[in-house]
């Protein structure tokens, strides 16, 4: 933390001088410290995720709301929303590869679980939504309410069972809010699915950081 | 209730960084040594005596994969490790406490 020390450098490095307040105060930052670092999840990231799906489902919303009748997304509106996508998710990574650099076992293999459950899942949205287009289901079904609808309840509901598995309760909230809100958004139609999604998971992301920030300055007081 | 009650094994600033630092982990995690020497700040020669006297205890378990310049060295926390970090915490509460 501070730089390597020698092994005679700290005072008490065989516990005759510690005392049991500086024990108690060291204990404290190193667990502290230590939660910090093996955090894979940050206020500031989920604030950066709420804007990201607010930016990249409103630049679709933008390039759909005056189709009538509608014919789906645009090519600029997917490109500008894939783009925004990918730049989150390399962030999102590089943050998590940090956090879980230098680590084994059970966690690492769950989250790499977690992942082809994930992909699998996505696949399988995208497959069912050309069976959907191939039997001629109408284009506003086909290109705007199922691939959003099916995919955020899918991610929500898989996030929110991996959470409640190892009782992290905020991730839980927030993958049954995404799938509350996509489910509701469904109503909003082919053009209004993209906004109404886009505000709804920017609305939770931001619960979110709100209640990350909240537990980690609960926990520094504690 | 005096200071010779908390585990002297634990009670030594880096044995105790180490153990808190592991105990940060799920159960069922490990962590590289590298890492754990870059997190606690140790040089590579001190921080193998106290993991040395960890293990000694059965507080912590290594196990080392691969050979040579790629093999790598991972450290977790025994359950007979967390239950030493639980009882020390529960006896330096108890001292702070009657002070």
């Amino acid at each position: 933390m501070n730089g390597t020390r020698d092994i005679n450098e700290i005072k008490g490095e065989e516990g005759g001088g510690l005392d049991p307040r500086a024990a108690a105060r060291l204990l404290e930052q190193t667990t502290r410290e230590a939660h910090r670092r093996f955090s894979m999840a940050s206020p500031a990231l989920a604030v950066l995720g709420a804007a990201t799906v607010l930016v990249a489902l409103g630049a679709v919303w933008l390039s759909v709301r005056q189709q009538h009748p509608y014919k789906g997304p645009t090519a600029v509106g997917l490109l500008v929303m894939y783009g925004i996508l990918a730049c989150w998710i390399a962030i999102v990574v590089v943050f998590r590869r940090r956090a879980i650099s230098g680590l084994s076992g059970r966690s690492v293999r769950q989250e790499r679980a977690f992942g082809v459950a994930v992909l699998v899942a996505l696949v399988g949205v995208s497959v069912f939504q050309g069976v959907l287009k191939h039997d001629g289901v109408s284009l506003g079904i086909v290109y705007g309410v199922y691939p959003l609808t099916a995919q955020l309840i899918v991610l929500g509901v898989l996030g929110a069972t991996v959470a409640a598995a190892r009782e992290e309760w905020p991730r839980f909230g927030v993958g049954i809010a995404i799938a509350l809100v996509a489910t509701a958004s469904a109503f909003a139609g082919p053009r209004g699915v993209w906004l109404s999604d886009g505000i709804g998971c920017c609305v939770v992301g931001l619960g979110y950081a709100a209640a990350q920030a909240w537990l980690n300055r609960a926990s520094a007081s504690a | 209730m005096t200071a010779d009650t908390l585990d002297p094994l634990i009670h030594v600033p880096a044995r105790l960084q180490i153990m808190a630092t592991l105990a940060a982990l799920p159960t069922g995690d490990a962590l590289s040594f590298t890492r754990l020497q870059d997190m606690i700040g140790l040089t590579p020669g001190n921080l193998i005596t106290h993991l040395r006297k960890l293990e000694d205890a059965s507080y912590i378990s290594t196990e080392k994969t691969g050979n040579g310049p790629a093999s790598r060295t991972s450290v977790a926390l025994t359950y007979q490790g967390r239950s030493a970090l639980d009882a020390y915490k529960e006896a330096l509460r108890g001292l702070l406490n009657g002070l």
